[in-house]
């Protein structure tokens, strides 16, 4: 039988050229819609050497830009990492009137213009509002055209992020784990960290990484709520746009990068973090 | 006395899943809850770990009310039955999770975790993840877990049912050495009889929420006081029978039993259980070793490792009513089933068809429960009409009667009970007298709940407002509902209608047990609203007819069909008019998805159009819903 075999020769496959095509066509158009840009501000940025877009990145101006951009979506991952986990356990565990509703208006800020946002926030906190000077004449506390106002914009357009990372991970979680440490002693508190809280802490960070990376860049709420104060709450991505429109194109593309660069590196952290979770 | 659990009761949703439990568990005892799924062992055993309140009574640990302690407090080990272990630590942190909470010195913590490791026969895999190690181990891990903090009680929920046969075999071996060698108290909840009785040194089998029964193996399995425990455990033959001087008559046959193993007097009915494997078989009766019951037919036999189980055909014999296993609808054969070692068989091996005959060599007899009625009473004439009525009928048929007042306060009641217990008069088997202050469905439902019964009687007239009542009362338990209008008489003649849509062997047992007490005849009709029937379709409902006239007829009533073509309310009140029939019998209507019941429709139009005719209205068995959906399926197809 094996020579017999062995005399015939296989039939040929067919060559599968519409796996290859599609695969083609998706290739190309990633690299059309992606690829391509990416490359072309990273050559344009490159331009005059490295030196050079070091030293745009460094000016004080856009590296004040850069920090304050860097800071408020800190402090914003780290209140969202903590209320997008409340939120989601929240939704996940209880049952109230509204439960559906709440659970829809968690995607509202996708679907909500970013400048819409803005506006939003500058009726409710703005220094001639009822609640905006309140906040300021009793507390000294400034929002709109200053950080707080950063910070609340991108709470505001972040928020889903966290919510829905978490939110499936834990309606998936055997509850009677949490029964079984409770018959061991365990209270509330120790379930909720040594139980609930190890199977999140993967997706809480994936979700809070995303929503920094999404802040990182965001435009349309911070140019209406920040007022674009150099050296105080003009932010990187604000400063972008002015070099754009004072010519300095090469300045612009230098803080690009970084902005590029750093949202990369987030976004393959996120996908690693995202296996590993799935695994 | 370890556990002590006081009348424990839950429900959820409206309905009961722990009715009034109340269970006594000495030290180092094994005990082992069994039940059909559903049955609420589990939510016991989740009361007694806190991890579910209870609505009343108590919970006692080792002489401590632990009833409204939190689940931590408790010092119970409990092992779920898909493990729950902490799939994100190893297992050597699974099983020190308990004393790291109670803050044990690790030193310490570490030597009795390798302890617990070496007694559940894990020693070296303290290092690997839950998803590392097999199901078995992963119940033994969960089991080492359960034990680490030195609990008081051990509760075991279901933990073998995730496993296959011959890991769970080897576990259970497992688990009753350990049980044995720390001596701690343990409760094991399990659908499992085999696992029951192999671990059990008591017994307690639950059914809707109730804990029907207590006792070693067995004797539940030899001796049991219920007809549910005795069909649960293990196969039955089960007949009624009659107490006799000495001993239980079953027909013709006598069989003697000590005198202090009859649960009634002389003359009364009882249910004898004959086990399989204590029936005889010989080819001649003076072959047999002990009593005979009679001569057989060899239905099948099929073999099944060491024993050899066979159905045999008994013909019928007269006032024995077959209970398990069910006869066959319209057939009045009894069905014996045998279970015979390799040895016997081999000494007289057995075909289908082959006469042989069939000896007992060991019987029980359990108290025949008869029917139980229940009449709510609130001093209207109406309620006055179906006390009279149901009081006649209980006395003919040995019925046990609950009154019920209803609407008014509680001096008003007592005096009202009093008054229809005198004009109710002598001559029943039990009469309880109970009060309600709630509405009527509300205080029947919490009745039901309490003792289940058979029938309840409701004073009846045709109006919107008594339709709601009726339909709000038939879903509230197991029981049928007699629907008696003022000055309805003693059923005589009985028109049993399969033709409202739900046409269930059901409505005629029912009706044989209620009417053959009072001398009573039957007709059965069903109505063919399509012209267009065939002739093979009106053969096949002709056939059905038959088959319960034949049931009827078995059980005492003498029967005959009708089948009538046309409008089906319209056909029924015709046949009332052709006969004086005295009692309707209607099939429930289905309850719908949330479990309610409408009786708009075939029955509202005929009990407008003809109020003077008392209505029995009978609810299909659950457990028998599945043989008759064949038939129900053949008959539904004609209207």
């Amino acid at each position: 039988m094996s020579t017999l075999a062995a005399a015939r020769p296989a039939p040929r496959p067919p060559v599968p050229w519409g796996r290859w095509g599609i695969r083609g066509v998706a290739f190309t158009y990633l690299a059309v819609l992606l690829i391509i840009p990416l490359m072309v501000i990273l050559r344009d940025g490159l331009r005059e050497g490295g030196g050079e877009l070091i030293r745009q990145v460094t000016l004080p101006i856009a590296w004040h830009a850069l920090k304050l951009s860097l800071w408020t979506a800190g402090v914003m991952t780290i209140i969202n990492a903590i209320m997008g986990l409340l939120t989601a356990y929240v939704l996940v565990r209880y049952r109230f009137p509204g439960h559906g509703l709440l659970n829809a208006i968690v995607d509202l800020p996708l679907a909500i213009p970013t400048l819409v946002t803005g506006v939003m926030l500058v009726v409710l906190y703005g220094p001639q509002q009822a609640l905006g000077s309140w906040l300021r004449d009793e507390w000294g506390i400034r929002v709109i055209f200053a950080p707080p106002g950063i910070i609340l914009a991108l709470l505001f357009i972040t928020f889903p992020f966290v919510v829905r990372s978490v939110q499936p991970v834990l309606l998936a979680l055997d509850q009677t784990q949490e029964d079984a440490a409770a018959t061991l002693g365990a209270t509330g508190l120790t379930i909720f960290r040594r139980i609930i809280l190890p199977p999140l802490i993967l997706p809480l960070i994936s979700g809070a990484l995303l929503s920094f990376a999404r802040a990182i860049g965001e435009f349309g709420s911070i140019v209406i709520v920040a007022g674009n104060i150099p050296f105080y709450s003009q932010t990187a991505a604000v400063y972008v746009l002015g070099e754009v429109e004072s010519e300095n194109r090469l300045g612009a593309s230098a803080v690009s990068i970084v902005m590029v660069a750093i949202a990369f590196s987030l976004i393959l952290l996120v996908d690693w973090l995202q296996r590993r979770i799935n695994n | 006395m370890s556990i002590i659990l006081e009348n424990l009761s839950k429900r959820y949703e409206g309905h009961p899943v722990v009715n009034q439990v109340s269970l006594e568990i000495a030290d180092g005892e094994f005990f082992v809850l069994l039940g059909s799924s559903g049955s609420g062992k589990t939510t016991v055993l989740s009361i007694i770990a806190g991890l579910v309140s209870t609505e009343q009574g108590r919970v006692i640990l080792h002489g401590r009310d632990v009833t409204y302690l939190p689940t931590q407090q408790r010092n119970v080990g409990y092992v779920f039955q898909h493990y729950a272990l902490f799939q994100h630590m190893t297992v050597a942190d699974n099983i020190e999770f308990g004393l790291r909470v109670r803050k044990m010195p690790a030193a310490a913590r570490q030597q009795r975790r390798d302890e617990l490791l070496e007694l559940v026969g894990l020693t070296g895999l303290g290092s690997r993840m839950p998803r590392q190690i097999s199901g078995g181990q992963q119940q033994r891990v969960a089991l080492a877990r359960a034990l680490a903090h030195r609990p008081d009680v051990l509760l075991l929920d279901e933990p073998l049912g995730a496993l296959d046969a011959k890991i769970r075999t080897e576990l259970r071996r497992t688990l009753k050495t350990i049980q044995r060698e720390l001596g701690i108290t343990t409760i094991l909840v399990t659908h499992d009889q085999e696992e029951a009785f192999e671990l059990a040194d008591r017994l307690g089998v639950m059914s809707f929420g109730r804990l029907l029964e207590v006792g070693p193996p067995d004797q539940l399995y030899r001796r049991p006081q219920s007809e549910f425990v005795a069909t649960f455990l293990g196969t039955a033959n089960l007949l009624v029978g009659e107490a006799a001087y000495n001993g239980i008559q079953v027909g013709p046959r006598h069989f003697d039993l000590d005198s202090q193993a009859l649960p009634v007097e002389e003359g009364q009915r009882v249910q004898v259980l004959i086990r399989p494997e204590d029936v005889a078989l010989a080819v001649a009766a003076d072959q047999l070793d002990c009593p005979p019951l009679g001569q057989g037919i060899v239905e099948h036999t099929v073999f099944s490792g060491s024993f050899e189980r066979s159905r045999l055909r008994l013909p019928a014999l007269p006032g024995v009513r077959p209970i398990a296993p069910p006869p066959a609808y319209g057939d009045d054969a009894i069905l014996i089933e045998v279970t015979r070692t390799q040895d016997q068989v081999s000494r007289l091996p057995i075909q289908p068809e082959q006469k042989v005959w069939v000896g007992v060599r060991r019987l029980h007899a359990l108290a025949h429960p008869g029917l139980r009625f229940l009449m709510p009473t609130d001093g209207s004439p109406l309620a006055e009409a179906a006390l009279a009525y149901g009081g006649h009928l209980a006395r003919m048929a040995h019925a046990r009667v609950t009154l019920l007042a209803y609407g008014m306060d509680a001096a008003a009641g007592q005096k009202h009970l009093q008054a229809c217990k005198e004009k109710l008069g002598g001559g029943l088997v039990a009469l309880d007298l109970r009060q309600t202050e709630k509405p009527l469905a509300a205080g029947l439902a919490e009745e039901v709940e309490r003792q289940p019964v058979d029938l309840v009687f409701l004073g009846f007239a045709p109006h919107a407002p008594q339709f709601r009542l009726a339909e709000a009362i038939l879903p509230l338990g197991e029981h049928h509902l007699l629907l008696v209008p003022p000055g309805a008489a003693a059923p005589s003649q009985v028109l049993v209608c399969v033709a409202s849509g739900e046409p269930g062997k059901e409505d005629i047992r029912f009706t044989a047990r209620l009417v053959r007490h009072v001398g009573a005849e039957a007709a059965v009709l069903a109505v063919i609203s399509s012209p267009q029937t065939n002739e093979t379709t009106r053969q096949r409902v002709d056939r059905f007819l038959s088959q319960g006239v034949k049931t009827l007829e078995l059980l005492g009533v003498p029967a005959e069909t009708v089948i009538r073509t046309g409008p089906v309310s319209q056909e029924i009140q015709q046949q009332i008019a052709a006969a004086p029939y005295d009692l309707l019998v209607f099939g429930s209507p289905l309850p719908d998805k949330s479990g309610e019941i409408s009786l708009d429709g075939v029955i509202s139009q005929v009990l407008t159009a003809v109020p003077h005719l008392p209505t029995l209205i009978v609810r299909s068995a659950g457990p028998e819903r599945a043989d008759t959906v064949g038939t129900l399926y053949a008959v539904q197809e004609v209207f």
